[in-house]
């Protein structure tokens, strides 16, 4: 086996690390919670960063008027099967070994990738404007219009006395080194062919 | 993002060191060196106390009584003033001025120099006892053949003669009663063994 | 980028630390040159102590930040407390059950803290109940009390409650002497018919459970104060006694004839021993033993038959009497566990006894006669030596683990710092005023932290504005790192500080439990989840099992309730976050509010008396909504056909 083939065999198969590792992190800080609340974002599921951290962030928030945040959401059900079929394909085509299909991987997971953040970008959305008409305490923005609660897509924002993080965690980071090295793999193919010729 | 999280830093470290330095500036600015106050504004302890509805102490007493003069003086010297207004209970035997008269010619200024004033303490203590022994209390003592022993550790014989007593030779001309204990007035010193 | 994170972090943790140790410094003692800094603690950050503050004739025990002196927690044990519910709850109530029946109220005196190898090990902390003789054990990890067990044959607890050195056994002496078994006898008739009972506690070194192990029947004598052997001198206890002129009235004088009465000095291995092969008679004797569940978050009280005792004058080798001056009041041993030190009470000096010279003593047979067949040892033989006239009244002594010894003295109102060994005195300080005890951190231990001493005040007549006849009673906190005490700072105190422990915050803190988990919630009323919620009858007997979470009850509108009723309130708070308490509190409840931790279930009862509808509300301000934590409950007359039903927000 090549160096680009193992590159694009193993590169492709970190993508099962999403398995084990979170893809995404939201946190809040506020003065009244010294230890900050959170949720790891997993392809299949929320986790809490400290027990109860869900639970709480749901009390917070009924008072505004949001949804608890979903035990399970359709994503948990299609984002499993789209990783492993994507790790299973790039690790195929890295046993072919064909320079093309590395780029044509490569090419599929930006834009699967891109889906994801939009997808996960639809859901903050929905999840921070949808408020219930019995909220208890009801903001409105300089415009006076309601105030949204929508986290970050990534970095940090303000929402009332609460700053929210939204960053990518471990899984992200490996699924970026993977692809990456698929990357690679195709780059140096196509150094070997200009070589050649 | 590499922005944000450099300003993230940043106002952490100004809020850090803001917070810090506060707090240095706060409490110099409640410096006032508490202790020293308070040992100046009480350099006897609880006797640089008084009001005037409590009954008078043992101290008091002896203050107010032109025939302790001496005694005061004493105790001052020494300062265990707070002995004598502790709560007690305690029974003084509180010689007269003419009591510490009878001592000989000069040992009474000897006592009053510096390095004898732990001596001079020793035998003021030897004058008060722990308890409220009244005139009957110390006639039965008496009659039960027991001692009293004076805060010195010693044992001190009661003798009744008639309404005369004393109390380790020393006769006890009156009495009154304080509001920690009580005083019997003395007229001759009791020194320790 | 992540790069730069990581420096950025790195510069915050040095930042920290900088600014950390910028205020050890602060706090650093002899470095400081300003007292009032020496004990600030700045808004936010933590305190170095903890300080365990009997309440005294509160019955409580108070827990304080040293040195700050700041007041964080008031731990019911002894009496009840509204604020919290002791004693009113279905829950606590059985704490304060007795062989007597429930008593409201004690008189807490000495805290002690748990140790391992003769050290303090921040897991428990135990106080004696004076009057009604009882020991207490109390969690570091939820500061809550969780046991609590009566002395059967003791009458005033007072030399107790004090820890061997790897807790294998609480010990408690009796203040007062009386008839064992108790019976009709006339009181003159005390002197050698009264006895004096010395309990062993054992303790479960996993639970911290309580088995009241064995008693010895000692003489009637009064036994005052108690402090364990250490090091070499583990396996032994010593007991102040006075009263060994086995008095019965007017104490004042009776009881301080002898110029000298005794330490006892009991081998509690030998007892062990005794135990084990039988030498003991069994006494019908009568006590609660109230234990706290944490898994059913309920007490449950226990009346236990009988005791084994052990009679001290019957077995050699078990007890030996230590001559010491003036009716000896404290009797504290140094950390090296080879000095114990009788203060007496009535004398201007301290007695240090040498527990190697007590041993020689024993093993030659150096005895002065004996005290109903208890040997007395000879005085010359066992003192290593006497502070002289340090002052007047010596009442109490701990060490600072660096060769000093520190002695309160109650009349001459002051504490005396004096060197263990050649026993001289080196400096004083005067208290504000009659300090009773002292407390240096660990000072009960191989390892004191000899950095600040807490000297407790009886008396307080001008140091804090004044409230009316009754005042503060105070401590006040000393700085004795250095040569000389320093006066640092005063501190009012709840009820009389009698005694106190402390501990390095750092040996608690990290125990701390946050929240009582729901899953492992056992409580049998206990309701996880708003669905759970009902209201049953069965007679006239109503149960509510509610639940509480941010910012409502459930249910919070009931009906079908009726005058004549016996209704209780289960109410489980389902909050599992940090610090979000729920109270309750219904009109017209004859008890006291509820006040329930994160996780928690309580119970309150009610007896409704008056048709109509009532409202009852949140008392902890837990929220933003806490104001319309409230809700409403119909009382119907009694045999109303108003069916049971019970709702939130109409479902």
């Amino acid at each position: 086996m090549r160096k680009s083939q193992l590159l694009m065999f193993v590169g492709s198969l970190l993508l099962l690390s999403l398995f084990v590792f979170p893809l995404w992190n939201i946190t809040l800080e506020a003065p009244q919670y010294p230890e900050a609340i959170g949720m790891d974002i997993y392809i299949n599921k929320f986790v809490d960063k400290n027990p109860n951290d869900i639970k709480n962030i749901n009390i917070m928030n009924h008072y505004v008027g949001m949804e608890d945040i979903p035990e399970q959401i359709p994503e948990f059900e299609i984002f499993p099967s789209v990783v492993i079929g994507m790790a299973a394909i790039g690790a195929i085509f890295g046993f072919i070994g064909k320079k093309k299909l590395f780029v044509a991987w490569f090419t599929v997971m930006i834009i699967l990738g891109s889906i994801g953040m939009y997808d996960f970008y639809m859901w903050e959305y929905e999840y921070g404007h949808n408020l219930k008409e019995t909220a208890a305490i009801k903001f409105t923005d300089e415009d006076g219009e309601p105030m949204s609660y929508q986290p970050p897509l990534i970095g940090s924002k303000m929402i009332l006395n609460f700053k929210a993080i939204s960053m990518p965690r471990l899984g992200a980071y490996l699924m970026f080194v993977g692809m990456s090295m698929t990357l690679a793999a195709f780059v140096i193919e196509k150094k070997e062919d200009s070589k050649e010729t | 993002m590499r922005k944000i999280s450099n300003i993230l830093i940043l106002s952490a470290l100004i809020v850090g060191t803001w917070s810090c330095s506060n707090s240095g500036s706060q409490s110099s600015e409640g410096s006032g060196d508490g202790s020293v106050v308070a040992e100046s504004s009480h350099p006897l302890g609880q006797a640089s106390y008084s009001d005037d509805v409590s009954d008078a102490n043992i101290l008091q007493i002896a203050i107010g009584s032109k025939d302790h003069t001496t005694l005061v003086a004493g105790v001052q010297a020494t300062k265990i003033e707070h002995v004598l207004v502790n709560a007690g209970p305690l029974t003084v035997f509180a010689p007269t001025n003419d009591a510490f008269g009878l001592l000989p010619e000069g040992t009474l200024e000897n006592l009053l120099k510096e390095e004898n004033l732990p001596t001079l303490a020793n035998i003021i203590t030897n004058h008060a006892t722990p308890g409220s022994f009244t005139i009957e209390g110390l006639k039965k003592e008496a009659s039960k053949g027991r001692k009293i022993y004076m805060a010195t550790g010693n044992y001190v014989e009661i003798v009744v003669d008639g309404d005369d007593v004393t109390v380790g030779g020393a006769k006890i001309l009156g009495t009154v009663e304080a509001s920690n204990g009580i005083v019997h007035v003395v007229d001759k010193i009791i020194l320790p063994e | 980028m992540k790069i730069m994170t990581t420096l950025g972090f790195s510069a915050l943790l040095l930042f920290a630390i900088s600014c950390g140790q910028s205020n050890s410094n602060d706090n650093g003692g002899a470095l400081g040159g300003n007292l009032a800094d020496r004990s600030y603690v700045a808004p936010g950050e933590h305190d170095e102590f903890y300080g365990f503050i009997s309440g005294g004739f509160s019955g409580q025990l108070a827990v304080y930040g040293l040195p700050s002196g700041r007041l964080f927690k008031v731990i019911p044990v002894y009496s009840v407390d509204a604020e919290k519910a002791y004693g009113f709850n279905e829950e606590t109530k059985p704490m304060l059950n007795t062989s007597f029946g429930e008593i409201p109220w004690d008189d807490s005196h000495h805290p002690d803290l748990s140790q391992t190898n003769g050290e303090i090990d921040g897991r428990w902390c135990f106080i004696n109940a004076n009057n009604t003789p009882r020991i207490a054990r109390i969690s570091l990890s939820t500061f809550e009390t969780e046991e609590i067990i009566e002395l059967p044959n003791s009458a005033g607890n007072h030399s107790s409650s004090f820890v061997t050195e790897n807790t294998e056994y609480i010990v408690a002496g009796t203040r007062f002497s009386v008839p064992i078994p108790q019976r009709d006898m006339p009181i003159d008739e005390y002197k050698g018919n009264f006895k004096g009972a010395i309990s062993f506690i054992k303790v479960d070194q996993e639970s911290g459970r309580f088995d009241l192990s064995f008693q010895l029947k000692m003489p009637g004598f009064d036994y005052d104060l108690a402090h364990p052997g250490r090091g070499p001198s583990h396996g032994w206890m010593f007991f102040s006694t006075y009263n060994t002129e086995e008095s019965n009235t007017l104490m004042e004088v009776n009881a301080s004839q002898n110029d000298k009465d005794y330490i006892a000095a009991i081998n509690w291995k030998k007892a062990e021993e005794l135990i084990a092969n039988g030498d003991f008679e069994t006494v019908p004797s009568e006590y609660a033993h109230n234990v706290w569940d944490e898994s059913t978050q309920m007490a449950t009280s226990t009346i236990k038959k009988e005791v084994k005792m052990i009679d001290a004058s019957k077995y050699p080798g078990l007890v030996y009497f230590l001559p010491t001056p003036k009716s000896p009041h404290g009797c504290d041993v140094d950390p090296t566990g080879e000095y114990i030190i009788g203060s007496g009470k009535l004398s201007a000096s301290m007695t240090a006894h040498s527990f190697t010279k007590m041993i020689d003593a024993i093993e030659n047979e150096k005895f002065d006669g004996d005290a109903y067949g208890i040997p007395i040892l000879n005085y010359d033989d066992v003192v290593a030596g006497v502070v002289k006239q340090a002052g007047l009244g010596p009442l109490h002594t701990e060490f600072d683990g660096r060769g000093n010894g520190y002695t309160t003295f109650f009349i001459s109102s002051e504490v005396v710092k004096w060197k263990v060994g050649t026993w001289e005195v080196l400096d004083r300080a005067p208290t504000y005023y009659s300090v009773g005890h002292l407390m240096i951190p660990g000072g009960n231990s191989q390892k004191p932290y000899g950095k600040y001493l807490v000297a407790l005040n009886k008396i307080t007549k001008d140091r804090y504005l004044p409230t009316g006849p009754e005042l503060a009673q105070s401590a006040q906190l000393y700085d004795i790192s250095g040569d000389k005490m320093e006066l640092l700072l005063d501190f009012p105190t709840v009820g009389e500080p009698h005694y106190a422990a402390g501990a390095p915050a750092d040996l608690i803190k990290p125990n701390q439990m946050k929240l009582y988990q729901l899953e492992e919630n056992n409580h049998p009323y206990a309701v996880k989840s708003e669905k759970d919620t009902k209201v049953t009858r069965n007679g006239n007997e109503v149960h509510i099992y509610m639940t509480t979470i941010r910012s409502h009850f459930a249910p919070d509108n009931i009906e079908g309730i009726q005058v004549g009723d016996e209704v209780f309130w289960h109410v489980t708070n389902l909050e599992q976050d940090y610090d979000v308490p729920h109270g309750i509190s219904m009109i017209g409840a004859q008890t006291s509010e509820l006040l329930i931790m994160p996780g928690q279930t309580e119970t309150f009862k009610w007896f409704p008396k008056r048709v109509g509808v009532w409202p009852f509300y949140c008392t902890d301000f837990c929220s933003a909504l806490h104001q319309e934590m409230q809700g409403y409950i119909r009382v119907s007359p009694k045999g109303s056909s108003v069916p049971l039903k019970w709702s939130l927000d109409g479902e």
